[in-house]
């Protein structure tokens, strides 16, 4: 048999199969009518998406980070010797000031630099915060009054700045900080003494 | 809706069961229906057709058929023989069934058959070649010399 003769039959035999495309064609011409559905992947997407807003939300809600309890103290110094003003003895001599960073470890320099990011240094003393000796440096600015607390680096804290608005934290190589304030921009203050310390 | 029976037919031969060709058919068309803009005026919309069908059917990594259509218990004489050579068909590998279904029933070129399937058109060549040898050594002798005979009898169509 020829190549021809194959063909023509395997043709025939094919063709004489009795296809019903109506039930076929009302289908498609009905998909093709329907509003597309959402692609898998993108409802897959937007899954994803709320799942991560709501693991998130509970985080927020159930683990928020707790404030370390190093700042919380300075929060409370602040309260009792700034807002309060509880009697206290101060160094206002920018000169006693550095002699008495210098001898808790802290740079001088890093006394006069934060007073290089518009804000005034008014006083110091040294506290303890937690049983840690801490340099407690009042600065002022626009009538605010803000308590930095410094000392030498001891790995309380990473180097990027936390916290929030009145309460913000960070260490770098030279000192380990907490900035403190009472309705004013502590936090501010903290990112741009982190610039120059 | 033009050229739904080719594809039917064609997609038939390819799946385990009708149903499956169904979707496949639908598929190809809903899949033409969205990428229109991709349909070259003026160039053969059936090979495009079937170009999609294809490409559907590898994408989803469907399953060819290899076992034998199911053969009703009585089949009428002067249809046994298509029935016999469908059966042949579709127990040739996916790669011959479907040079042959395009190029001797769907009445492509090589050329085109080779730009629907994405092969050389050597390939599709070789292939014709292989899958009209084995046809022959599927099907029956006595199949082999009657049709004339059968033909005649207007038994095949």
């Amino acid at each position: 048999m020829t190549d021809d003769e194959l063909d023509q039959r395997v043709r025939a035999a094919v063709l004489s199969e009795q296809i019903d495309t109506a039930r076929l064609e009302h289908s498609i011409r009905a998909r093709i009518r329907r509003p597309r559905a959402p692609r898998r992947a993108f409802v897959a997407a937007a899954g994803v998406v709320l799942a991560a807003a709501g693991g998130l939300a509970a985080y927020r809600t159930f683990f928020r980070p707790q404030v370390p309890l190093i700042c919380v103290a300075a929060a409370q110094d602040h309260q009792r010797e700034i807002v309060n003003g509880e009697p206290r003895p101060w160094l206002s001599d920018i000169s006693a000031i550095q002699s008495l960073a210098e001898k808790q470890g802290v740079p001088a320099s890093a006394v006069t630099a934060l007073g290089t990011t518009g804000y005034r240094l008014e006083r110091a003393r040294l506290c303890f915060l937690k049983k840690q000796i801490f340099l407690h440096l009042v600065y002022t600015k626009n009538n605010a009054e803000y308590s930095v607390y410094l000392r030498r680096p001891s790995g309380l804290f990473n180097d990027s700045v936390r916290g929030e608005e009145t309460l913000a934290y960070f260490e770098t190589s030279r000192v380990t900080a907490v900035f403190a304030s009472h309705g004013a921009d502590a936090l501010a203050f903290a990112r741009a003494g982190a610039r120059v310390l | 809706m033009p050229h739904l029976g080719s594809l039917l037919r064609v997609a038939r031969r390819l799946t385990v069961e009708s149903a499956s060709a169904e979707d496949l058919v639908q598929e190809t068309m809903l899949l033409a229906w969205r990428g229109f803009h991709g349909f070259q005026t003026g160039t053969n919309a059936r090979a495009w057709l079937f170009r999609i069908l294809f490409n559907a059917f590898y994408a989803e990594g469907r399953k060819a058929q290899r076992a034998p259509l199911p053969v009703a218990t009585v089949v009428e004489a002067r249809l046994q023989e298509a029935v016999e050579i469908r059966e042949a068909l579709q127990a040739l590998p996916i790669e011959q069934r479907t040079v042959l279904l395009l190029c001797v029933v769907e009445g492509f070129t090589c050329r085109e058959a080779g730009e629907i399937l994405n092969v050389p058109i050597g390939t599709v060549m070789s292939r014709l070649s292989r899958g009209r040898q084995e046809l022959r050594g599927r099907l029956a002798p006595t199949r082999m010399k009657a049709p004339k005979a059968m033909e005649a009898k207007g038994a095949v169509g």
